[in-house]
């Protein structure tokens, strides 16, 4: 499958749920410490099997994330290591860009979210230590989430309820919250360690996974915290990010700073799938394709871009 | 300027979480690929490898779950165990030897015979014990590992049993008046928790260093069985306990470690007063606890297990036991590990996991920083400061969690140590391979 250079170190990549050939790709100069950052939009072309680069949108600080909106097919949104939110609408030219910039977080944007349910709103986590509630035709944020004590890596909303949505954060939490409520609904201690990401169950809405540098996947049900209903080892560093099937209930699919991506079936007895190898780096961003199943993505700070199909070598 | 030490700051605790050092730049792992020191070796049929590892649940003597249990069931209960997993044949067993330390010699080989017969073993499968005081269990794997590459039989147990319920530490009779010219005779009969606190003052461990380990040692054993991490390895035992105060007699199934306290604090430990000498460092709190248990551990041909078709653990790699000054015997496992791990073709860099044996947390504290061995990597659910260390049973105990996390693991932690002191001055100490670490089809010699 197609190998793309995007030129700065990757810190995220994610397929468009509108076109199954069209991902997005957040990058960073210098693994994101210091320079400028970049947003590029690349389409697999069909016929040559090669990835173009659609456009692309410079800016003045890394970019630590993106997300495509659910609602409209040309909008996303990315999140700025300088602390700005920046949407993009990949319909207009570079000088109609950004559509909108918003700098409200103190500190490094770290992620962002589309609202999958009602795709009008989107998350930001920031190393601020808050979360951010937005929407598209509003002029600030509409609400700011603050109770974790250290950086927020990730927050997910849940795939099936509008209104909920779960943050990880270095505090060692993750944490529950209902938008229409005043404070967070739920606290798990879900690691010793720096959690550095999260994901629901498109299958369980009571299912939870959770990311920690103790390189250790956590499986939880968010009614018992007192214990996680499955722990995941196998990484043998930190576990960056990761990702649900939206195909097979049990499956999930993670990278880490051991440079490999590596995908779970949290209900087996041999739960480690797969483990890719491909990257020569630390591996920052992975996505899992909602219009092909099976179809993965990766991103590194080697630079590279792989989409690929599970069960097939990468670099082929 | 600012923003990017920051930026770093936070980068470099998501890759050495331990480390509180203020360094900035920190230097990087090489990601040039499998470049360790050790050659791939290709698998053979011939390596000895392990195919189960048990043991019973560890608990206080005299006060825990097996205080009215024979030392016999406990050793019948694991030799069962490891027949009932395997399915195998039990008269395919070439020999049983079992580590034993504490009981008397003799009326023990009868003991651990009778209970290969509750095990369901045949006549003609023959046993025997064997003592290296606390390295015994780990002696009686690695005695089989030797008669299965010497040819003598195919498949082997190495297994442990101590009660120190039934057997209390003691000197029979009277002692040589020889020893007063043999110095290194006379520290042989030094009370193991004198040579602990030689140990601590002679390398300079201190109390707080002590209590530290001591604590790290609850804290990781009890998440691991909060977290059912040694659920694979233990196997329930059967058996009764009696009412100290009604002479009552119970039916229970004990299933988990007794001795873990979840609650160690460095505030608790610090009030217990030394134990061995006034001025001392060793306390009840920071020594392994006298403790009732058993392990087995089913070895046998690489090209047998794989006719049968069980699944392989482990492959044992090799062994060292060497002997140092009886006066510091803890130090054993400093001098032994480098002495496995280099007959093994490696360096210390290639061993991903290690198991050393807490029995006092002087010697455990000053052979890890000897060693200079990452702490991430060591006694990683706890040692026999929680567990206890039933003498005999420890090294077939440790064996089988040390195998069990390595599973766990998966591919990233190929190579595992076990080592552990011995009393009147030696070290024992061995390397095992993960099972499936290397794969038959790609090893073919010049690929």
């Amino acid at each position: 499958m197609p190998i793309f250079k995007a030129g700065f170190s990757g810190h995220a990549v994610k397929f468009s749920p509108f076109f199954e050939t069209r991902l997005v790709v957040a990058s960073a100069q210098n693994f994101g410490i210091i320079g400028n950052g970049r947003i590029q939009v690349i389409d697999i072309d069909p016929a040559t099997g090669s990835i173009v680069e659609l456009c692309a949108f410079d800016t003045a600080d890394g970019v630590y994330d993106c997300a495509w909106s659910e609602a409209h097919e040309s909008l996303l949104v990315s999140a700025v290591a300088d602390g700005h939110v920046k949407l993009w609408d990949t319909a207009l030219p570079p000088n109609s860009n950004p559509v909108c910039s918003f700098k409200e977080h103190g500190r490094e944007v770290h992620s962002a979210d589309w609202n999958p349910v009602r795709r009008d709103s989107f998350l930001t986590s920031s190393w601020d230590d808050t979360i951010k509630l937005w929407a598209v035709d509003r002029p600030a944020s509409i609400r700011t989430f603050r109770e974790h004590t250290y950086c927020v890596y990730t927050a997910a909303w849940s795939p099936r309820h509008a209104d909920v949505f779960a943050s990880a954060s270095g505090d060692c939490t993750v944490r529950v919250w209902d938008v229409r409520e005043p404070t967070s609904k739920l606290t798990l201690s879900a690691h010793d360690l720096e959690i550095l990401s999260c994901d629901w169950n498109k299958y369980d809405q009571c299912c939870l996974a959770t990311a920690s540098i103790d390189k250790s996947i956590g499986i939880w049900d968010i009614r018992n915290t007192r214990m996680p209903m499955n722990r995941l080892e196998g990484h043998s560093f930190a576990v960056r990010k990761i990702k649900f099937s939206p195909h097979r209930p049990n499956v999930l699919v993670s990278c880490s700073y051991d440079m490999t991506v590596c995908m779970w079936d949290y209900q087996a007895e041999d739960s480690l799938l797969a483990r890719y190898d491909h990257h020569t780096e630390f591996v920052g961003g992975i996505d899992m394709s909602v219009l092909v199943e099976g179809m993965l993505a990766s991103t590194g700070w080697d630079e590279l871009v792989y989409v690929w199909q599970h069960g097939t070598d990468p670099r082929a | 300027m600012d923003r990017a030490i920051n930026r770093q700051r936070v980068l470099l605790q998501h890759l050495a979480p331990s480390s509180e050092s203020s360094q900035i730049v920190s230097s990087s792992i090489c990601a040039a690929g499998d470049s360790a020191a050790y050659e791939r070796s290709a698998s053979f049929g011939d390596d000895v490898v392990i195919v189960a590892a048990y043991r019973t649940p560890l608990c206080k003597s005299k006060r825990g779950g097996f205080k009215d249990t024979l030392p016999d069931d406990l050793l019948a209960t694991v030799l069962k165990a490891v027949l009932d997993t395997s399915k195998i044949d039990p008269s395919e067993v070439g020999d049983i030897v079992v580590g034993t330390v504490l009981a008397r010699g003799s009326q023990r080989a009868s003991e651990c015979r009778m209970a290969a017969f509750y095990a369901g073993f045949p006549e003609t499968v023959p046993l025997r014990t064997v003592n290296r005081q606390c390295s015994s269990g780990l002696q009686a794997v690695a005695d089989v590992v030797a008669a299965i590459r010497a040819g003598f039989y195919d498949i082997g147990i190495g297994a442990g049993l101590e009660s120190m319920t039934a057997d209390p530490m003691a000197w029979d009779g009277s002692i040589n008046p020889k020893t007063h010219i043999f110095s290194q005779a006379q520290d042989c009969l030094l009370p193991m928790g004198i040579t602990s606190e030689n140990v601590a003052h002679r390398f300079g461990v201190s109390r707080e260093e002590q209590d530290q380990a001591a604590v790290e040692s609850h804290r990781k054993a009890a998440a691991a069985t909060a977290a059912g991490r040694f659920k694979d390895e233990i196997i329930p035992v059967k058996t009764k306990i009696v009412d100290p105060k009604t002479g009552e007699e119970k039916e229970v199934t004990i299933s988990v470690d007794d001795g873990i306290r979840p609650g160690t604090s460095l505030s608790g430990l610090a009030k217990l007063k030394p134990a061995f000498k006034k001025d001392g460092t060793t306390t009840a709190g920071n020594s392994s606890q006298v403790t009732d248990g058993a392990g087995a551990v089913l070895l046998m041909k690489r090209s047998v297990a794989v006719k049968k078709g069980l699944p392989i653990l482990g492959v044992f790699r090799s062994f060292a036991a060497v002997g140092v000054d009886p006066a510091v015997m803890g130090v054993g496992p400093a001098v032994a590990i480098p002495a496995a791990v280099k007959s093994a073709g490696l360096q210390l860099d290639d061993i991903d996991l290690f198991e050393i044996n807490e029995a006092f947390a002087s010697q455990f504290v000053y052979c890890a920083k000897k060693l200079e061995l990452d702490p991430s990597k060591i006694n990683v659910n706890g040692g026999a400061i929680a567990l206890g260390h039933p003498l005999g049973a420890t090294g077939a105990r440790c064996v089988a969690t040390l195998l069990h996390e390595m599973k766990r693991r998966g591919r990233d932690c190929r190579f595992g140590v076990v080592s552990m002191c011995i009393g009147t001055g030696m070290g024992a100490a061995a390397v095992f391979e993960r099972g499936d670490a290397v794969d038959q089809l790609t090893n073919v010699k010049g690929f």
